[in-house]
């Protein structure tokens, strides 16, 4: 098993690698760093903006071939991404970024997959009845909610909240306050950030695996082996616990693990509208600033979740399913 | 419940005259099956009203989408202007119309364009197998890792908002994940005796995956249409919010919330009224693809009797 995992991630590295460099390509033919400089008071000569980037690897003076090897091997023998064209370092931003993204991200995912996966249970073993119809009818509706008009929803009900309390309970822009010590407070204070855009993202995410989970129950709940599991006396509820579960979580697993680039992309929206700085924030700068190499680390970001999502996702199949472990 | 159960009883006298009229029943057993879903039922009927209002909308305007009122900067709702204003005096009805007509367009385009690319490569990846379904599949893979919305990004901000532009990287960045599930479905085709004896007579492969395979996952193909209307009004939507696909002059649903956001609070009218077009829009699509497939879906119990 370790061996097929292993095979995995190189067929994966390998392919994030190419992905990147085939972004570092593609970005230059869209941008054009040198735009940046357009405009100063006093303007700039080409040679005086030339001079400006070529230290940072982003002239076009010099041979695309060997911009991408600069580039290439900067961060193969350094780890480093490179810099924007004013200068900023592309390491220290998506460092810091990144756990900003991460918080929104992964507390989302993980309350949207519970949300879900429970969801589908209870209303599966209460086929047709109340629950269930009215479970789905509310699924099928918020899952095609879009979310810019959920979080928008979102923001005015919470300012209306907010008025009607005479409060500020909930924090409508930013990721956290500013002068916030303490633990408890530090604690408060990203709750009532972080509430809001958790909400939107759950709220639109979290039908999927409720309708998915449930259809895959239904079909698992009538298969042979649970009927032989209540023959031998089990009660259903305990039927569908311990066998019809464990078979029906495996594609919904699936799904969970590849919806992490999803949710990245959904997030550049919840960011934009709730004011994060995170890497939504990050993708939309670099490619208004013509940041080259900023949009190549999003990218490869981007691909390296994709590829932690399927890893995730095999070794989700290896844990759940017994016919795997016996090949 | 299987289609072989609602079929009359074939007695010896009735087999010739029962050809034509099977079709027939066919048609009228997904149709039967698809208005027995309410749910569905009212959603054609939201995308019907939407489509019209789009259509006549611009017509039964005052003001046209471009046209500066003076006279009523940022006012609410009112009778001259039923949907309110913006602060530069554009009558939102005339917008919200537009609007809707733009994000229609594109979300059909794309999605007709989306499901005819992916049913083509899904299947032909299926029926031919050896190197070039491994390439193909090569291929979609690869894809799935370049960020797809990084690239959209790019080029339609390179293309300065041009929905045709729009359209078109849409397509291109939608079909593969169609095209991958679409290949799982034609697999068992591949091996169907009908598509082998086809190939035993000498009919070339395109044509066999054109007649054979594609009409049979039909249905899917229908499911996936509707599916793909909602992705696309997703896509678009979320690209113009951002400020990446449709720009001014033109408008279509995202820009126009996208506007409506930065006033939320002192013109939530600016907000709620395309933001209303555009969920009953999504809605609405997403209800008929549930409807089409407990219709068109033998397998699925989800339809009740008949």
């Amino acid at each position: 098993m370790i061996k097929y995992l292993l095979r995995r991630f190189v067929g994966w590295l390998l392919m994030i690698v190419v992905a990147t460099n085939v972004t570092y390509f593609l970005a230059w033919a869209f941008l054009d760093p040198r735009s940046n400089y357009v405009g100063r008071r006093p303007p700039l000569t080409h040679d005086e903006v030339t001079q400006l980037l070529a230290p940072r690897n982003l002239s076009d003076t010099v041979p695309l071939v060997q911009r991408w090897w600069d580039w290439f091997s900067g961060i193969l023998f350094r780890w480093d991404w490179g810099v924007s064209a004013v200068g900023e370092s592309v390491n220290e931003q998506v460092a810091y970024r990144m756990w900003i993204s991460a918080e929104l991200v992964l507390g989302a995912t993980i309350l949207t997959t519970i949300l879900g996966i429970a969801l589908g249970v209870y209303t599966a073993s209460r086929q047709y009845k109340l629950a269930d119809r009215v479970g789905q009818a509310t699924s099928v509706v918020t899952m095609n909610i879009n979310i810019v008009v959920a979080a928008l929803g979102i923001v005015l009900l919470a300012i209306g909240f907010n008025d009607l309390v005479g409060a500020r309970v909930f924090f409508v822009t930013g990721s956290h306050g500013q002068d916030v010590t303490g633990f408890f407070p530090v604690i408060l204070d990203t709750l009532q950030h972080l509430t809001l855009p958790t909400l939107a993202l759950v709220l639109v995410g979290y039908a999927q695996y409720h309708l998915l989970q449930r259809t895959l129950l239904l079909d698992n709940i009538n298969a042979d082996y649970v009927r032989t599991a209540r023959a031998k006396g089990l009660t259903k509820q305990k039927a569908i616990r311990k066998h019809a579960l464990r078979t029906s979580l495996i594609p919904v697993a699936t799904q969970v693990a590849f919806t992490i680039p999803a949710i990245f992309t959904g997030a550049i929206l919840t960011e934009r509208i709730f004011g994060w700085n995170g890497m939504g924030r990050y993708f939309l700068d670099t490619i208004s600033k013509n940041d080259v190499h900023g949009v190549v680390a999003v990218a490869a970001f981007g691909a390296l979740l994709t590829a932690i999502g399927a890893i995730l996702s095999d070794i989700a199949i290896v844990v759940l399913d017994p016919r795997v472990r016996v090949s | 419940m299987s289609l072989d159960q609602i079929q009359p009883p074939v007695g010896p006298e009735t087999t010739a005259s029962r050809i034509p009229r099977k079709r027939m029943s066919l048609w009228s057993l997904y149709t039967r099956r698809f208005m027995r879903n309410k749910p569905a039922v009212g959603g054609i009927v939201i995308f019907v009203l939407l489509v019209l209002f789009a259509v006549i909308a611009p017509f039964i305007a005052k003001y046209d989408h471009i046209e500066l009122d003076f006279l009523n900067l940022s006012t609410g709702p009112s009778a001259e202007h039923w949907f309110g204003t913006t602060s530069a005096g554009n009558d939102t009805f005339a917008q919200v119309a537009i609007g809707l007509q733009r994000s229609l367009m594109i979300a059909v385009s794309v999605s007709v364009g989306t499901t005819v690319l992916s049913a083509i490569v899904g299947t032909a990846a299926a029926y031919f197998g050896g190197f070039i379904e491994r390439g193909i599949l090569l291929v979609i893979h690869f894809l799935m890792v370049i960020p797809t919305f990084l690239i959209l990004a790019l080029i339609s901000n390179d293309a300065g908002g041009d929905w045709r532009v729009i359209t078109l990287i849409l397509i291109f960045t939608g079909w593969f994940f169609p095209a991958r599930v679409i290949w799982t479905m034609a697999l068992p085709l591949r091996e169907s005796e009908y598509v082998n004896a086809a190939r035993y007579m000498g009919v070339p492969g395109m044509k066999i995956v054109m007649r054979h395979l594609i009409p049979n996952i039909g249905s899917l193909l229908v499911i996936n249409f509707a599916l793909g209307v909602v992705t696309a009004v997703m896509a678009e939507t979320g690209l113009s919010f951002l400020g990446f696909g449709v720009k001014i002059p033109d408008v279509s649903l995202g820009s126009l919330i996208g506007y409506g956001a930065n006033t939320i609070s002192s013109a939530p009218w600016l907000f709620y009224f395309p933001a209303g077009a555009l969920t009953l829009l999504t809605v609405s699509m997403a209800l008929v693809a549930d409807g089409l497939r407990d219709a068109l879906d033998p397998t699925s119990a989800a339809g009740g009797q008949a």
